[in-house]
C-alpha cells in the first residue's frame, strides 16, 4: 500500500466508526472497497493487516457499537470477506483479538455467525444483509471457509435469504449457495460421486438436500429459487460431479412436468436449456425427452423461449429441433391460415400447422395474442440470423406471414375467417406488432422470394411509408426495412441494373419520401434522410430534396442532410440546386454552403457532420476539394480552429492530419500531391511541404490545439504534431534556425497559450522556426501526460481518502439533491 | 386479488440514479431510466439484469417513462434502448425531449472522450434512442394501448418536467418524478388534481427540510457576487448547460439592470443560444409572470450576458463567467478555475452538488491544494461558496402534495433513509394512509380491490327516474335489480327482465305462521273480528276483508280454521311475502296477543 494512503487510513477507519460523522457520498465506500480489493489482489492480506491495525479495530469497533449505520455494517462485512478470502489472513481473523478495544474474541464468527449483526436490529436494512452475503461470497474460498460456514450456521441463513423481500438479496444469495456448492465438491469430491450423495462432502449434501425439498415444494416461489440455483450451478460448473447432480435431481425437475399448470416455468426453461448447453446435456439421452416433453406441455408463449433455446444447441436429435421449430412457427402458421382466401396448409414444415392451442391463445385476449406474435416474430428473427438455423428455411411462407401481419395491422387485410377477423380487430394500428413485424421482414431480406412475394413486400412497405398513421418509430423501421430490401437486391450497384419491378416500386417511393421530408415530425425527416443517405446513388432528384434540408429547423436533421448532401457530392449527384425558388444559393458552391454551416450553426450536430464531410473529400480527392486544395484546408482549418465545440476542433486536426499524411506520401493516398512527392520525401520537397503548412496556417491550428482545454482535442494535436516531427527529421529538415527571433516568437506564444492565454494570434510563420520549436518541445512527456485520463488523479486511492477525510464536518451544508 | 408492485432499481433510500419498475393491472412500466455520476463504471447504470431475466425486455416492458431531463432520471436511458435492448416506446414531455440529448450528449463527451471510457453510447445511439420518445402534453391522457394509459401533470423543478399518472382499468399510480411546490423566478409550482390514486409515489430529497426561502439563497447570492465585482474580482459559476444557468442568469440580468452595472456577464459554453432557445420555445412551460412579460420583452433575451471566448478570462478587472461542466471536473470551467483559483480576490459559486473525485467536490470539502495532473499542486486562494439553488419539494411541500392527490396509499423514493423515516411518520399520522420506503431492490405490494363493471340496464334506470329522485352524483342511492353474469360480463337488469332473458319462471316464496286464538265463535266471525281489529290498528295500510272470508293487509293473508280437536279454538293461518316480512312478523306477534273483546 501507498505509504500516503498507510497514513491516511487510520485517520478514516475513526471517522467510520465515528456515529457522529456522516459517511461521505454514498459512493465513496464502494470505492473504498474497489480499492481494498485491489490492493489484497495485489499482495497479501495479513501483511496488510499487520501494518495496518487499524483496519481490524476498525472491524471490531463496528460489530460492538450500540447502534451500527447500516451503510458502514454492510461496508466492514464486505471488507473483512475481502481480507479473509486468503487463508492465513482468514485464520488470523479467526483469533487475533482487537489490540486495543477491550472487547476481545473471534472476529470473523462475531461478523458472520449468530451473535453478529444476523440478529440485530441493523438486520432488517437490506444493504446489511447483502454486506454479509457478499462478505461470505469473498471469504469462501478455501477448505478452511467451508468449515468455518458450517460451524457457523451460515448455510440455513443464506436459505433464508433466497427468499428474501429484496431482489439484490435474494439473488446473491442463490449466487452464493452456488458458490458455495462449488467450493465443498471441489478437491476430494472432484470426480464422478454418485448420485446417492452418500460420499458427497457434507456442507454439499446440506445444499443439494434443501434443492431437492424446494423442487417438491407447492410453493411455485420456492421451486423458483432451487431451479435458479440449479441454473447457475449448471451454467457455471463444467465439473463431473454436476452430472451426478442431474442424475439425482432430474427426476424431480420432470416431476414437475406432471403439474398443472406448470410452476415456474420460466425458470424451469432456463434450467433445461443450462442443463442442454453443458457437458452433462451431451451424455444424457433423457435430456432431450424431457426437452420435448417440455415443449409439448407449455403454452405457446412459455415454450417461444425454449424452442429458440433448443434450436441454438449444437448437437441435439433433429426430431426435437423440428418440434421446436414447428413451436416458433405456429403463430404465424394461424396468422397464414386466418388470411387465407382459400383453404390449404399455410406451406410451413410438418407440425406447424396453426394449432388450436395457439388459435386459443390468440382469441384470449387482445394482450397475449400480441405477446405471442411479437415474441415470435423476434424469436424467428433472430433464428434467421444463425448459421445452425433450420434447413431448408421456409423463406416464402414466412414472408407471406410477415406480409400478412402486416397487413392485420394496417386494416389492409380482408378477413375470410373467424379467426382473421378477431387478428383484424385486435392488430389494427397495434405498433408493437408493426414494429417487431417490420424488424422481421428487414432481416427476411437476406434470403430471396418468388416475385410476387416481393412485390408484395414492396407493397406493403409502400402502404406503411405512406400511412399517415404510421407513427414515427414504425416509420422509421419501414425505412430500414425498405433500405434493407432494396440493398439486398442481388443486383442493384446501380439504378439501370435493378428490376423492372424495383424500378417501378422506386418511382412510387419518391413522392412520398417527398412528402415524409416535409413532414412536421422531426423524427420522420431524419429517418427519411437517413434512408436517403443509404440509397442515394439511385435517383437523381435527391440532391434537391437533402438541399432543402440543410436548413431544417432541427439540428439533427441538419446533420443528417449535411451527411447527405456530402455523400452525393462525393458521388458526382450533388449539383446545387437552381430553382428559382432558390436564388440566393444560385452561385454558391456546396462546398462554401457546408463552409458556412460549419461557420455560423448555433448547433455541434450540423457542425461536426460537415467536418466529417469535408475529412471525407479530402480523403476522397472530391473535385472542390482538388480545385484548390490549400485554400480548402486553409478555410476550413480556420472555422473549426474558432468553434466551440471541441468535437469540431478535435475533428479539424483529424483533416489537418489527412492532409499531412497526403503531403507527406503516405501510402494508399489517392491525392495529386502525392503522386507528386515520393515516399520519402527529400529535404528540398520537405521544406515546400512545410511551406504549404504554413499558409494554410495548419501549424497555428495545431499549436493551439495542443492546449486545448478538452483534453481529446489536445491529443490529437500531439500525435499530429509527432507525426510531423518524425516524418521531418529523419531527413535532416531545414536548417536550424538557433534562436532566430521568429522561434522565440514561437515558443512566447506557445508558453501564453500553455497558460490558458488564446487571444494572440502568432502570425507569418517560417517552416524553420516550427521545427526548431517542434524538435525543443517534449511532445512524447506531452502525449504521456494527456494520455492519462483527465481524472486520473481524481480516482486515485489517495484522492478518495483525502476527500472523505475532508468532507468531515462539511456535509450536512453540501447534501445530495439532484444534479 | 389484483395488486400493485413497486420495485425500485434504483433512488430507493438514496439520492442517486432513479428507476422504479411498477406492475400495475397486468402492465409493467419503468420510471426513470437515470445514472449515477459518482461511479464510472457499470455501477453508474441501474442493475438492468433483473429485469432482462424475465424474458425479452421489449416484452416485459409496456413502456418507460422519463420525468425530466437531469441525468439521474435519464442519464441510462441511451444504454437501456441501444445496447440492453429496450425497443418500446418510452414517453415524456416535449422540452424533456428535445433537452435530453443535450445533456447527454454532455455526458457523452466527459465519459467516452475524457475519460477513454469505451463501450459507452454514441451521438447515433442518442439520436436513435430519441427517435422512440412519444412526446406527450401536460393533462392529456396518452393510451399506452387499449389498457394503460397515462397522463402528465406540471412539476415544476427544472423546465418540462412532469408527474406522471399510470393509469389500468381502475387502477392507478402517481409518480412524481422531483417536483417544487412553490413557484421560481422562471418556474410554477407543481399541481395535480385529486385524482386518489392507489399510490403516490413522491420524491423526499427534502423530507425532513423546511427550507428557507429562496429569496434569501438569492439575495445572498446576489450580494456575494456584487461584493466580489465591486473589489474587482472574478466570479466563476460552473454550471452545467441546462436549468439552473438560466435561473441564475435571470436573476444576475435583472441585477444588473436595476443596479446599472457595468462589469462583464459571459456564458461560456457555446450553448448558452440553444439552451435560451429552447426556454424561448417552451415558454408555455415557464411561470406566469415570465409568459406575461414575453408580449414585451423575452425574458432569455439577455442584454448584459455576452457569450464567452477564451481570451477574456485573462482580461484584466472584474467579470462574472457562467462555465460548463457543473462539478469542475473537466474542460472550460476547471481551465478559467486553475487561473483564477490563486488570487483572494476572486470567488467561485458552486451552485449544486459535486460528486467525489470531481474539484468542486475536493474545494467544497475545504481542500486548498490541490494535486493536478503532471503533480503540479494548485493552491486555492479565491473564495468558495455553495448555494444550491435545486429546486425540490420540501417537507411542507410534499404534504401538501399528498393532500392534493389524496392516495391511497404513499411510496418514498429519492432521498435518504432516516429522513424518509420521519417523513414517513408524519404521513401516516396525518393522512392515516400507508407510507412504504423500500430499499433498491425490495418490492413492495399493494392488494388493491378488484373492479368489476356492472352495466345497468335503461329499463332499470328509467323505472328509477320513474320514483322522481334525479341522481345526484353526491349521494349513492340503493338500487333494487337482479345481477347477471353472461358472458364474463355483469349486467343489473329488473327481476322481470331477467326470468324473461334467462327463461325461468318466477317463484312465490311466502312464510306461514299459525296463531291459536281462543274463540268459540264461526270461523267466519272470528275472521270478522280479526279484521274490524287490524283495520282499527294498522290505519296506514290496506286491510280487507275478501268475500271467501280471508283477510288480507297488502301481501298478507289470513285465514280462520276450526281446530281439529278443540272447538273452542279457532286456528289463524297467516302466511306474507319476504317483501313484507316485517309487516308479516309484526301482524302476528299482535295476533298472539289475542283479540280485542267484543263491546
Amino acid at each position: 500500500m501507498d505509504p500516503e494512503c498507510s497514513r491516511l487510513l487510520p485517520a478514516l477507519c475513526a471517522v467510520l466508526v465515528d456515529p457522529r460523522q456522516p459517511v461521505a457520498d454514498d459512493t465513496c465506500l464502494e470505492k473504498l472497497l474497489d480499492w481494498f480489493k485491489t490492493v489484497t489482489e495485489a499482495g497479501p492480506s495479513l501483511l496488510l493487516l499487520q501494518e495496518n491495525p487499524c483496519l481490524v479495530e476498525l472491524l471490531f469497533r463496528v460489530l460492538k457499537a450500540h447502534d451500527p449505520r447500516p451503510r458502514v455494517l454492510s461496508f466492514s462485512l464486505r471488507l473483512a470477506g475481502l481480507f479473509a478470502a486468503q487463508e492465513d489472513c482468514f485464520q488470523y481473523l479467526q483469533v487475533t483479538p482487537s489490540s486495543s478495544v477491550s472487547q476481545q474474541g473471534e472476529l470473523l464468527p462475531m461478523l458472520f455467525g449468530e451473535s453478529g449483526p444476523l440478529g440485530g436490529a441493523a438486520w432488517t436494512a437490506p444493504t446489511v444483509r447483502s454486506g454479509w452475503l457478499q462478505g461470505l461470497r469473498s471469504l469462501a474460498q478455501h477448505p478452511g471457509a467451508l468449515r468455518f460456514l458450517a460451524d457457523c450456521g451460515a448455510v440455513d441463513t443464506i436459505f433464508s435469504l433466497q427468499g428474501d423481500s429484496s431482489l439484490f438479496v435474494a439473488s446473491a444469495a442463490g449466487q452464493l449457495l452456488v458458490h458455495i456448492l462449488a467450493l465443498a465438491m471441489r478437491g476430494p469430491a472432484e470426480g464422478h460421486p454418485s448420485p446417492q450423495g452418500c460420499d458427497w462432502p457434507a456442507c454439499a449434501q446440506k445444499i443439494v438436500c434443501h434443492v431437492e425439498d424446494s423442487l417438491r415444494s407447492t410453493a411455485t416461489l420456492q421451486v423458483t429459487q432451487a431451479l435458479n440455483v440449479l441454473t447457475t450451478t449448471f451454467g457455471h460448473c463444467h465439473s463431473p460431479w454436476t452430472q451426478g447432480l442431474w442424475v439425482r435431481l432430474s427426476p424431480l425437475v420432470a416431476c414437475l412436468l406432471e403439474k398443472d399448470p406448470i410452476p415456474a416455468s420460466h425458470s424451469l426453461v432456463d434450467l433445461l436449456l443450462s442443463v442442454a448447453r453443458s457437458p452433462v446435456g451431451s451424455s444424457d439421452c433423457g435430456l432431450w425427452e424431457t426437452l420435448a416433453q417440455t415443449l409439448s406441455h407449455l403454452s405457446p408463449t412459455q415454450a417461444g423461449p425454449l424452442a429458440l433455446g433448443i434450436l441454438k444447441l449444437q448437437d441435439c436429435p433433429q426430431a426435437l429441433k423440428t418440434q421446436a421449430f414447428g413451436v416458433l412457427l405456429q403463430p404465424l402458421a394461424c396468422v397464414l391460415k386466418a388470411a387465407a382466401q382459400a383453404p390449404g396448409p399455410p406451406g410451413f414444415p410438418e407440425g406447424a400447422t396453426g394449432d388450436s392451442i395457439t388459435v386459443d391463445t390468440f382469441l384470449s385476449s387482445k394482450s397475449a395474442c400480441v405477446g405471442l406474435l411479437c415474441q415470435a416474430l423476434a424469436h424467428l428473427e433472430l433464428l434467421q440470423l444463425l448459421p445452425q438455423r433450420p434447413s431448408p428455411w421456409p423463406q416464402a411462407p414466412l414472408l407471406r406471414a410477415a406480409v400478412a401481419i402486416l397487413r392485420f395491422c394496417h386494416g389492409s387485410a380482408a378477413p375470410t375467417s373467424d379467426v382473421g377477423g378477431h387478428l383484424c380487430a385486435v392488430l389494427a394500428g397495434c405498433v408493437r406488432v408493426q414494429r417487431a413485424a417490420l424488424d422481421f421482414l428487414g432481416t427476411l431480406s437476406q434470403g430471396t422470394g418468388p416475385q410476387e412475394l416481393v412485390t408484395q413486400v414492396f407493397a406493403v412497405l409502400l402502404e406503411y411509408l405512406t400511412s399517415p398513421d404510421s407513427s414515427p418509430m414504425v416509420l422509421k423501421k419501414a425505412f430500414q426495412a425498405t433500405l434493407r430490401w432494396l440493398l439486398g437486391s442481388p443486383k442493384a450497384p446501380s439504378c439501370c441494373d435493378l428490376d423492372p419491378h424495383t424500378q417501378l416500386f422506386l418511382g412510387e417511393l419518391l413522392p412520398v419520401l417527398r412528402k415524409r421530408l416535409c413532414s412536421p415530425c422531426w423524427e420522420a425527416r431524419d429517418s427519411g434522410l437517413e434512408f436517403l443517405t443509404q440509397v442515394t446513388r439511385h435517383w437523381g432528384e435527391v440532391p434537391e430534396l437533402t438541399g432543402q434540408l440543410l436548413r431544417d429547423p432541427e439540428s439533427y436533421v441538419r446533420a443528417s442532410a449535411v451527411t447527405a448532401t456530402g455523400q452525393l457530392s462525393s458521388w458526382g449527384l450533388y449539383a446545387t440546386p437552381t430553382g428559382p425558388e432558390h436564388p440566393e444559393v444560385q452561385q454558391e458552391s456546396l462546398f462554401t454552403e457546408l463552409l458556412h454551416i460549419l461557420s455560423t450553426d448555433s448547433e455541434g450536430f450540423p457542425r461536426r457532420a460537415v467536418m466529417h464531410v469535408f475529412t471525407q473529400w479530402l480523403k476522397d480527392g472530391h473535385a472542390d476539394v482538388a480545385e484548390d486544395l490549400e485554400q480548402f484546408v486553409a478555410r476550413v482549418l480556420q472555422a473549426a480552429s474558432q468553434d466551440l465545440d471541441w468535437e469540431v476542433r478535435a475533428q479539424g486536426l483529424e483533416l489537418a492530419l489527412v492532409f499531412l499524411e497526403q503531403l507527406l506520401g503516405q501510402p494508399g493516398s489517392r491525392c495529386p500531391y502525392a503522386v507528386a512527392l515520393p515516399e520519402a520525401a527529400p529535404p528540398a520537397t520537405l521544406a515546400q511541404v512545410l511551406q504549404a503548412l504554413c499558409r494554410v496556417q495548419l501549424f497555428e491550428f495545431a499549436l493551439r490545439a495542443l492546449f486545448d482545454c478538452d483534453r481529446p482535442v489536445a491529443q490529437k494535436s500531439c500525435d499530429l504534431l509527432l507525426f510531423l516531427k518524425a516524418k521531418a527529421t529523419p531527413c535532416g529538415g531545414p536548417q536550424e534556425a538557433g534562436a532566430s527571433p521568429d522561434v522565440v516568437s514561437v515558443e512566447a506564444a506557445l508558453q501564453r497559450w500553455q497558460a490558458g492565454e488564446q487571444g494572440q494570434p502568432l502570425g507569418e510563420l517560417e517552416p524553420e522556426a516550427v521545427m526548431a520549436v517542434l524538435r525543443s518541445m517534449d511532445l512524447e512527456g506531452l502525449r504521456g501526460m494527456l494520455a492519462k485520463s483527465s481524472d486520473h488523479m481524481e480516482k486515485s486511492p489517495q484522492s478518495l481518502l483525502q476527500d472523505m477525510l475532508a468532507t468531515v464536518g462539511v456535509l450536512g451544508e453540501n447534501e445530495a439533491d439532484c444534479y | 386479488m389484483p395488486e400493485i408492485r413497486v420495485t425500485p432499481l434504483g433512488a430507493g433510500q438514496d439520492v442517486g440514479r432513479s428507476c422504479i419498475l411498477v406492475s400495475i393491472g397486468g402492465k409493467n412500466v419503468m420510471l426513470d431510466c437515470g445514472m449515477h455520476m459518482g461511479f464510472s463504471d457499470d455501477r453508474r447504470f441501474p442493475d438492468f439484469s433483473y429485469i432482462t431475466r424475465n424474458g425479452r425486455l421489449t416484452d416485459f416492458l409496456d413502456c418507460v417513462i422519463i420525468s425530466h431531463f437531469h441525468l439521474d432520471h435519464c442519464g441510462a436511458l441511451p444504454y437501456f434502448s441501444e445496447m440492453v435492448g429496450y425497443d418500446g416506446p418510452i414517453y415524456m414531455t416535449q422540452p424533456t425531449q428535445a433537452i435530453c440529448p443535450i445533456l447527454l450528449e454532455d455526458y457523452r463527451k466527459i465519459a467516452v472522450d475524457k475519460k477513454g471510457e469505451a463501450n459507452f453510447f454514441t451521438s447515433q445511439m442518442i439520436k436513435d434512442c430519441m427517435k422512440k420518445v412519444v412526446a406527450v402534453h401536460l393533462h392529456q391522457t396518452v393510451q399506452v394501448d387499449d389498457e394503460l394509459e397515462i397522463k402528465a401533470y406540471y412539476a415544476g423543478h427544472v423546465l418540462g418536467a412532469a408527474m406522471f399518472q399510470i393509469k389500468v382499468g381502475s387502477e392507478s399510480v402517481v409518480y412524481t418524478g422531483d417536483y417544487n411546490m412553490t413557484p421560481d423566478r422562471h418556474l410554477g409550482a407543481a399541481w395535480i388534481d385529486k385524482c386518489r390514486p392507489n399510490l403516490l409515489i413522491t420524491e423526499s430529497t427534502y423530507a425532513t427540510t423546511i427550507r428557507d426561502s429562496k429569496r434569501c439563497r438569492e439575495r445572498d447570492f446576489l450580494k456575494k457576487v456584487h461584493e466580489t465585482v465591486e473589489r474587482g474580482g472574478k466570479v466563476l459559476i460552473p454550471v452545467f448547460a441546462l436549468g439552473r444557468a438560466q435561473e441564475l442568469c435571470i436573476l444576475l440580468e435583472t441585477f444588473w439592470e436595476r443596479m446599472d452595472l457595468k462589469a462583464p456577464i459571459y456564458f461560456s459554453t457555446g450553448l448558452t443560444e440553444k439552451a435560451n432557445h429552447y426556454y424561448k420555445l417552451f415558454i408555455p412551460w415557464t411561470n406566469q409572470k415570465i409568459r406575461k412579460t414575453f408580449v414585451q420583452r423575452n425574458m432569455f433575451e439577455f442584454k448584459h450576458i455576452k457569450a464567452f471566448d477564451r481570451a477574456f478570462a485573462d482580461s484584466p478587472g472584474p467579470m462574472v463567467v457562467f462555465a460548463t461542466p457543473g462539478m469542475l471536473h473537466a474542460g472550460q470551467s476547471l481551465q478559467i478555475f486553475r487561473k483564477w483559483a490563486g488570487s483572494e480576490r476572486n470567488m467561485v459559486i458552486m451552485p449544486g452538488y459535486c460528486v467525489q473525485g470531481t474539484v468542486g467536490h475536493k474545494i467544497l470539502s475545504g481542500q486548498r491544494k490541490l494535486e493536478m495532473e503532471g503533480r503540479q499542486v494548485l493552491e486555492v486562494k479565491m473564495q468558495v461558496e455553495y448555494m444550491s439553488f435545486s429546486a425540490h419539494a420540501d417537507a411542507k411541500g410534499i404534504m401538501q402534495l399528498v393532500g392534493q392527490a389524496e392516495p391511497e396509499n404513499v411510496l418514498l423514493v429519492h432521498g435518504e433513509a432516516k429522513k424518509m423515516e420521519f417523513l414517513k411518520q408524519k404521513i401516516e399520522q396525518e393522512f392515516r394512509v400507508s407510507c412504504y420506503m423500500p430499499a433498491n431492490g425490495e418490492t413492495v405490494t399493494l392488494s388493491t380491490s378488484p373492479s368489476i363493471p356492472v352495466g345497468i340496464s335503461l329499463g332499470l334506470l328509467k323505472r328509477e327516474m320513474a320514483q322522481g329522485l334525479l341522481p345526484d352524483a353526491k349521494k349513492p342511492r340503493l338500487l333494487h335489480g337482479t345481477l347477471i353474469m353472461k358472458d364474463s360480463n355483469f349486467r343489473l337488469v329488473s327481476s322481470e327482465q331477467a326470468l324473461k332473458e334467462l327463461g325461468l319462471a318466477e317463484h312465490q316464496l311466502r312464510f306461514t305462521c299459525r296463531v291459536h286464538l281462543h274463540d268459540t265463535r264461526k270461523e267466519q266471525e272470528t275472521a270478522l273480528r280479526v279484521y274490524s281489529h287490524l283495520k282499527s290498528v294498522l290505519k296506514d295500510h290496506c286491510v280487507q276483508h275478501l268475500p271467501d272470508g280471508s283477510v288480507t293487509v297488502e301481501s298478507i293473508l289470513i285465514q280462520a280454521a276450526a281446530h281439529s280437536e278443540d272447538p273452542s279454538t279457532k286456528v289463524l293461518l297467516v302466511s306474507w311475502t319476504y317483501q313484507d316480512e316485517e309487516l308479516g312478523s309484526y301482524l302476528t306477534s299482535l295476533l298472539k296477543k289475542g283479540l280485542p273483546q267484543a263491546s
